[in-house]
């Protein structure tokens, strides 16, 4: 066998260099920066170990962003994962025109985010169709639409990322419906079980792993949510996220990036904590099943 | 009775499917439908009901809002990001697949490892590292830090494993040339995967905006979902235009979604699966 080293190193190169450079630096060097004053436009900057984070845990204006980052999470996942899979067993099995619904369901995933919440943004405003909608159904509205009022504007960009991701999800669960073996079904069929029991029994448990990677990674996407809120308030009307947060302290005016950094490295930390805290108990709970 | 319930049944769930599907595709038909009213409005029903339709909106951006350049920089930045993601991560994923190493093996893991990483902890590095390398505003920013996705090596990687290395070792036995090898006997046989990876990657990099927002100020420069979002900022909202943008941004991924639907969902569903 010839020798495979040389090759094999220029083979892998690109990637060797692409991590090196866009994932090793940046992550190191942004800890770094996180434990110093750095400010972009002085361009000069001094270690001051902790006090970023110590700052910044007395910062209502991140302590705000963190809070609706977290409404934003949990206030979404339930309602995307559940829909996602219903929509997934609604079009798991052959019927006239499955093909079309599918792609219905899914055609939201694949449109850009700045393009739905422009249009979105359309129908919440005053006036707009929603409002006309929720006037006709005689809810009370807020007077200058729904993404101008303290009380509306966060849930209002929440509804619409549900309506946006579930068909990707629902694609997941339909890949993980499909790993389920037919001979399941057919022996609770021939014990007499119903459509029920059988979803309780066979479909939930085994969809758990499939479930549990939904959950996941939908968390750790909507822990970063970022682009939706840039796009339809600025952050405003108390819809600030710690994405939002960490681009307005680093990015604009002030040019703050040692503490942008830090608020990077906390949110970095609550995902990766989640995340796993995640994994933990969901795979307690499949073992107990 | 039997057959009258499954009749009932049926109907529900096409009712639902149908009512689900209607709150789905409802938005975009609505964008689609405000792109074409003519003047100004594009915000109630009754707007939208009583207007006529008019392409105007479409000839305007093109002529007096530079849509042209920013259709253009997406065309051009999603085209060779598409390229460069095929051919690298076809050469990484062949050596990693079929070399055996430490070096290897611990490449591998680190692609693993940078899929877990949340992207929002670059995005004050990259900044910097743009700006100090000079590639800050240019093309290059918006190119170089894309042209390897950790997900294509992965998914390429599965795939040639999958292929046995009978034909490569007919063809050295032949007497090709490793290069000849690579280009012309395996890749051609990993087109499926590759088919996945490129869509994967031009719709991700379609419709990417935070990036190549804060990699980039010029005008010039600025990609569609980029243009759309500084064209609503920069007046008061002129609905008609901003959704004719909008419907410019759109239509090319739905195309591509309508003829490559079998290759998106493979490649969503890979990367479950294997979980």
């Amino acid at each position: 066998m010839k020798s495979f080293r040389t090759p094999s190193l220029i083979l892998t190169s690109p990637w060797s260099l692409t991590f090196i450079l866009f994932w090793v630096f940046p992550v190191t060097y942004s800890l770094y920066i996180s434990f110093t004053d750095y400010r972009l436009l002085t361009g000069e900057y001094d270690w001051i170990g902790l006090a970023n984070y110590r700052e910044l845990l007395s910062d209502p204006a991140f302590l705000a962003a963190l809070k609706n980052t977290f409404i934003f999470v949990g206030g979404t996942i339930p309602f995307t994962t559940v829909f996602a899979l219903v929509m997934a067993l609604l079009v798991n099995r052959q019927f006239r025109g499955r093909a079309f619904f599918r792609s219905a369901f899914f055609l939201p995933s694949i449109t850009s985010m700045v393009v739905v919440a422009l249009i979105f943004t359309n129908l919440y405003a005053r006036g707009g169709y929603i409002a006309t909608l929720a006037n006709l159904a005689g809810v009370s509205i807020p007077i200058h639409g729904f993404l101008y009022d303290n009380t509306t504007a966060l849930y209002s960009i929440m509804a619409m990322d549900v309506w946006m991701s579930v068909g990707y999800y629902m694609l997941i669960f339909l890949a993980g419906l499909k790993a389920i073996p037919d001979e399941l079904y057919e022996a609770a069929e021939i014990n007499g079980a119903s459509p029920m029991k059988t979803f309780w029994s066979i479909t939930l448990p085994l969809l758990q792993p499939v479930a549990l990677f939904v959950i996941v990674i939908n968390s750790i996407k909507s822990f970063q949510v970022f682009v939706e809120i840039f796009v339809m308030t600025k952050g405003k009307f108390d819809t600030a996220t710690s994405v939002f947060f960490i681009y307005e302290e680093g990015l604009t005016t002030a040019f703050r990036i040692g503490y942008a950094s830090a608020a990077a490295y906390v949110l970095f930390i609550i995902i990766a904590l989640f995340s796993i805290a995640q994994f933990v108990l969901l795979r307690k709970r499949s073992a107990a099943w | 009775m039997v057959g009258c319930q499954n009749h009932m049944r049926t109907a529900v769930r096409y009712l639902l499917l149908t009512l689900m599907s209607a709150i789905m595709v409802f938005p975009l038909v609505w964008m689609f439908r405000v792109a074409f009213v003519a003047g100004g409005g594009g915000l109630s029903l009754n707007d939208l009901l009583t207007t006529n339709w008019t392409i105007t909106n479409f000839a305007d951006l093109f002529t007096q809002a530079n849509l042209g350049t920013a259709l253009f920089n997406s065309i051009l930045v999603g085209g060779i990001v598409t390229l460069g993601n095929i051919l690298f991560c076809f050469m990484i994923a062949y050596a990693l697949a079929r070399f055996q190493s430490r070096l290897n093996k611990i490449l591998f893991v680190l692609v693993l490892l940078v899929l877990m990483i949340p992207m929002h902890i670059i995005i004050i590095p990259l900044y910097l590292l743009c700006l100090k390398a000079g590639i800050y505003d240019s093309y290059w920013a918006l190119i170089l830090p894309w042209l390897v996705n950790p997900i294509g090596i992965f998914l390429v990687k599965q795939y040639i494993e999958s292929i046995p290395p009978s034909m490569e070792e007919a063809a050295r036995i032949d007497g090709a040339g490793e290069a000849r090898i690579l280009l012309r006997v395996v890749m051609p046989l990993c087109r499926p995967a590759l088919a996945v990876l490129a869509i994967q990657v031009f719709f991700t990099n379609w419709n990417s905006f935070l990036f190549p927002f804060i990699l980039t100020s010029k005008e010039h420069l600025r990609t569609l979902p980029v243009a759309l979002a500084h064209y609503q900022g920069h007046q008061a909202i002129d609905w008609p235009h901003l959704m004719a943008g909008s419907t410019v941004a759109v239509v090319p991924v739905l195309v591509l979604f309508l003829l490559m639907q079998k290759q998106i969902v493979s490649g969503i569903t890979a990367g479950a699966i294997k979980q």
